[in-house]
């Protein structure tokens, strides 16, 4: 990461110096955020997003949040299109809605990064770069991590996220399509949404719990959750040997893998996630060249591994 | 005469019939559960609701209390967000007793404000509490930052016993629940709080010229709730070690579709505490219930609306004796 | 001259004050309009002005049918969720193969069956209310939950996108200086004035929710009267989800969720009577304004997204306790 920051700043030192003695160009670049403060990650983001703002003095950024919904989003877009910025981050809400404002800001000539969560296919054309993980990817690796640990057989309970949303959807996806594909001794027994909250979770698996005598493996679509899936099956004593994948490493869940209770997860840093978004619209300002879909990597985690990354700080 | 007294009496056992429809309505349902699911009447299961019921339940509780008084308190989602998050962040800065301290007095300050806007500035307690829901919520998330918090030394603290303890062999949040329905159950039925609770929700005119004091009335019922509102806070933080900011988001609608489940009117004025515990329960089976059966998660909220409307149609119906309404 | 200038200005000073004493949200959206043109650059400027607009339509469009529903004394709850319905109705219904080949016509049916969606869904919680008797309340709070659930049975979960990009064009289309969507709702704002203050049914509609009994003795059917009016804020619903859903082009199951509250909130801010019988389209308008500003504002301001929800629910209760205060009569000051 310090690579692309360090790359970031020479760019802009290098713009600056074009600009001549002048003045000093700074780059206004405006983001608006899902939801901050619906969970830990979100909220990360944007401690990161801003510190890492404040360490570019060349670049000033307009931090706004949608707090989930789609209209408040659109209508963010459209006052930062009115502001004029250089360019424009988004965090879609929902990959769909948000194309005709891309669309808008495209046509006043203002860039668009899309970050964390991609857009619909449609709306590609109005885009210069995505920059986040891989949703589905990720959901492929949970799949793969919960057939190592089952040694491909087993039957299992899926908890999702809030349904409706892009994450939460692809996540489901990508687990679903690798599982059956890598591991069709592996069958899903039960799909129901823990809508990212620990206490839903908790709540659904207790009733997983008592609807099957035996479960083996639960995959949650995020560490969140795996950790309210935990509590319930530890509480109900039948905890011992049951596999737990989730996703997103939350402190609490890589706490758990130390304890040996929590098989993995993917670990996903916002920190990353945030550093890379503003990276990439500060490349697309400057008119460099930038992958189109600019993924960072999110890698497995499990206990094995653990070692090798430091503790989510959320 | 004789021939008028058995339809009489018909009609009295009608009447003492519909009075408990809730209670009724609530046993069919138990029954046509039990019967298309082998694991739903388990005692495994039934604790297992009972126990999940428990916050809802000692949130509803609360806002029975204002209801009766006719108001409405919106804001008891937003508020356990609040007093969970307090409650676990400081259980690893000051310890357990002084975090549950501060947290119920931080509360109980949030349903004073509550109290003070609704009972003493006379305010619409729909909008005030309303606009307290979205204020605590920002506030909450000023708190902590934005970020989850969690309790670092989950299996030694004391803290556990209030979400997954057991008292007397019972889990603690059953007899939390259980225990504070009977007392406030109590409360408002028998005790002169009670009637002016009761009096001031049915005609609040009629019950400022026999002397009672309205205004304090109303602010105490808010107290109840934010009182409650604490509790659930204790059961949910030590039931999940941790918090999220938006924990409690939604729950407002929820606790409040179970008070109304229960039979209490919207008026104020008429309902019991012990009906409201009905209610909850019902809730909280129907989402068990049909998950068991393996219905999708968006089953669950069509077959509450039906429940919803069957079950207050019946209590109205029951109340005026006839099944339609008068309305031209 | 003194004399002779002061004479006509003074009472159309005074009527002017009446009138904002009548309308005190109006004097509150002069203020923080005042105030963000001072403190922001980009506020007062055609196209932000214009985007508040169109911002405003959608709660401002529910927000007309709400007015009636209130003052009838009853309330709908369930308008979040009829608008998602509405939206998610429409965008799919247009990409149905057997509408493939008629052009821009395909919108036709679409639009169409997502108003009947609303206005059936209104239909039905009116005649609950009207047959059963029980609190509108409680009723919709219902329906709130089950029409929620109804979406995502029809959409499983899915997003739908509008194929047809004349759909989201018309979104983002004006009528001269005006965006359509702007038009749309001050249109219907207009008739819905005109419908609440020069009609026989805008007569009832007070006088169903003023007093009842006196209403039924002149011979108002109350009943039907209330799905009437169950039936427009079903209809402006959809319309809502229908011109949301074309700044998106798109509809998404969980749009509109909260919208129930907002809406609520911005017509009691525009003063109707959460018991009936008062309120009228220009206080509702103001509140819907006053709202709509202040987002529109406080995201041009860069206020952190913890702080708005702060400052929003501060500012709602501070509205209230003001608007007491203008209203205050003596006959409700029984304090003790």
């Amino acid at each position: 990461m310090t690579k692309r920051i360090t790359l970031a700043a020479t760019t802009a030192l290098a713009g600056l110096m074009l600009a001549g003695a002048a003045q000093a160009e700074t780059i206004t670049i405006g983001i608006t955020q899902n939801n901050v403060g619906v969970d830990s990650y979100q909220t990360t983001y944007e401690k990161a997003f801003i510190e890492a703002a404040e360490a570019n003095e060349n670049v000033e950024a307009i931090v706004l949040d949608a707090g989930g919904d789609v209209a408040r989003q659109i209508a963010q877009i459209q006052d930062l299109i009115q502001q004029e910025v250089d360019a424009i981050i988004i965090w879609p809400t929902n990959g769909k809605a948000v194309v005709p404002a891309v669309r808008k800001a495209d046509q006043a000539g203002i860039p668009v990064v899309i970050t964390n969560s991609n857009i619909a296919e449609e709306g590609f054309e109005f885009i210069e770069s995505f920059s986040g993980p891989d949703n589905i990817t990720q959901g492929a690796y949970s799949a793969e991590l919960m057939c190592d640990a089952l040694d491909g057989e087993g039957q299992i309970v899926q908890i999702s996220g809030q349904p409706g949303y892009t994450t939460a959807i692809e996540r489901q996806k990508g687990f679903e399509d690798r599982l059956a594909e890598a591991c069709p001794g592996v069958t899903i027994m039960e799909t129901q949404p823990g809508d990212w909250n620990r206490e839903k979770s908790q709540r659904v698996m207790e009733s997983f719990l008592v609807k099957y005598d035996e479960i083996d493996g639960v995959y949650s679509g995020d560490d969140n959750m795996g950790v309210g899936a935990l509590n319930a099956a530890k509480a109900a004593g039948r905890a011992d040997g049951m596999i737990f994948v989730g996703a997103t490493n939350f402190a609490v869940g890589y706490e758990a893998m130390g304890r040996g209770e929590y098989y993995g997860s993917i670990y996903q840093s916002p920190v990353d996630d945030a550093r890379n978004a503003l990276a990439t619209a500060i490349a697309v300002v400057n008119g460099e060249d930038v992958p189109f879909l600019n993924y960072f990597d999110t890698p497995k985690i499990t206990q094995e591994n653990m070692e090798e990354f430091s503790k989510p700080v959320f | 005469m004789a021939s008028t007294t058995s339809p009489d009496r018909i009609k009295d056992l009608t009447t003492v019939l519909a009075r408990q429809g809730i209670l009724i309505a609530f046993i069919l349902f138990m029954i046509g559960f039990g019967l298309v699911s082998d694991r739903f009447l388990t005692p495994e299961n039934l604790m297992t609701v009972v126990r999940q019921s428990a916050i809802i339940g000692v949130m509803a509780i609360g806002v029975t209390v204002v209801v009766l008084s006719g108001n409405l308190d919106l804001s008891v989602g937003s508020m356990l967000s609040f007093a969970t998050v307090l409650v676990v962040d400081l259980h690893d800065k000051l310890g357990a007793a002084p975090a549950i301290g501060v947290m119920l007095v931080a509360t109980l300050c949030i349903g004073a404000i509550n109290g003070f806007l609704v009972g003493f500035l006379r305010l619409n307690s729909l909008i005030v509490t309303l606009g307290m829901l979205s204020a605590i919520q920002g506030v909450t998330l000023i708190y902590s930052g934005g970020k989850n918090v969690d309790i670092a030394d989950q299996e030694t603290t004391w803290f556990a016993i209030f979400g997954r303890g057991e008292v007397l062999g019972m889990a603690t949040p059953i007899v939390i629940f259980l225990g504070l329905a009977a007392i406030m159950h109590l409360v408002i039925a028998y005790t002169p709080y009670g009637r002016r609770i009761y009096a001031v929700g049915g005609n609040p005119t009629a019950a400022v010229f026999s002397g009672i004091r309205r205004n304090r009335v109303v602010f105490s019922t808010y107290l109840v709730s934010a009182f409650c509102v604490g509790i659930a806070a204790i059961i949910l933080g030590s039931r999940v070690m941790g918090s999220q900011n938006n924990v409690g988001q939604g729950y407002e609608l929820l606790v409040l579709s179970a008070v109304i489940l229960g039979g209490t009117s919207l008026l104020g004025g008429s309902g019991t505490i012990w009906k409201t515990v009905i209610g909850v329960l019902i809730l909280g089976f129907i989402q068990n219930g049909l998950l068991l059966l393996g219905f999708p998660y968006f089953a669950q909220w069509i077959v509450t609306w039906i429940v919803i409307i069957l079950a207050v149609w019946l209590d109205v119906a029951a109340k005026r004796g006839r099944l339609f309404s008068p309305i031209a | 001259m003194a004399q002779v200038l002061s004479t006509p200005t003074a009472p159309r000073l005074s009527g002017a004050f009446r009138w904002l004493l009548r309308h005190p949200i109006w004097g509150f959206v002069a203020v923080v309009f005042i105030f963000f043109s001072f403190a922001t650059a980009h506020f007062f400027d055609v196209q932000n002005l214009q985007n508040v607009l169109v911002q405003t339509s959608t709660i401002g469009l529910i927000a007309l049918g709400m007015t009636l529903v209130m003052i009838n004394g009853n309330i709908d709850l369930s308008v979040g969720a009829t608008l998602a319905l509405a939206a998610s109705l429409t965008v799919d219904i247009m990409g149905w193969p057997v509408f493939a080949d008629w052009g821009n016509w395909q919108l036709l049916p679409a639009v169409l069956a997502g108003l009947a969606a609303g206005v059936a869904i209104g239909a039905l919680n009116g005649i609950i209310v009207w047959k059963t008797g029980v609190d509108a309340f409680i009723v919709t709070l219902g329906a709130m939950l089950g029409v929620r659930g109804l979406v995502f049975v029809y959409t499983e979960e899915q997003s739908f996108y509008a194929m047809n990009f004349a759909y989201s064009d018309f979104g983002a289309s004006s009528i001269g200086p005006l965006p359509t969507l702007a038009v749309i709702f001050i249109v219907c704002a207009i008739a819905i004035h005109l419908l609440l203050s020069q009609t026989v049914h805008g007569r009832n509609t007070y006088a169903v929710g003023g007093n009842r009994e006196a209403a039924v003795n002149a011979g108002i059917r109350v009943g039907p009267h209330m799905v009437v009016n169950f039936m427009i804020v079903g209809f402006f619903a959809a319309l809502a989800g229908i011109t949301l859903s074309t700044q998106m082009g798109a509809s998404t199951p969980n749009l509109g969720r909260d919208y129930e509250l907002w809406v609520i909130t911005a017509v009691v801010l525009g003063g109707t009577k959460l018991t009936g019988g008062a309120g009228n389209i220009i206080g509702t308008l103001g509140g819907v304004l006053a709202i709509g500003i202040l987002r529109n504002g406080m995201n041009l301001m860069q206020v952190p997204a913890f702080y708005v929800l702060v400052i929003l629910g501060t500012i709602l209760i501070a509205v209230l306790f003001l608007d007491k205060q203008l209203n205050r009569k003596g006959e409700e000051e029984l304090r003790l």
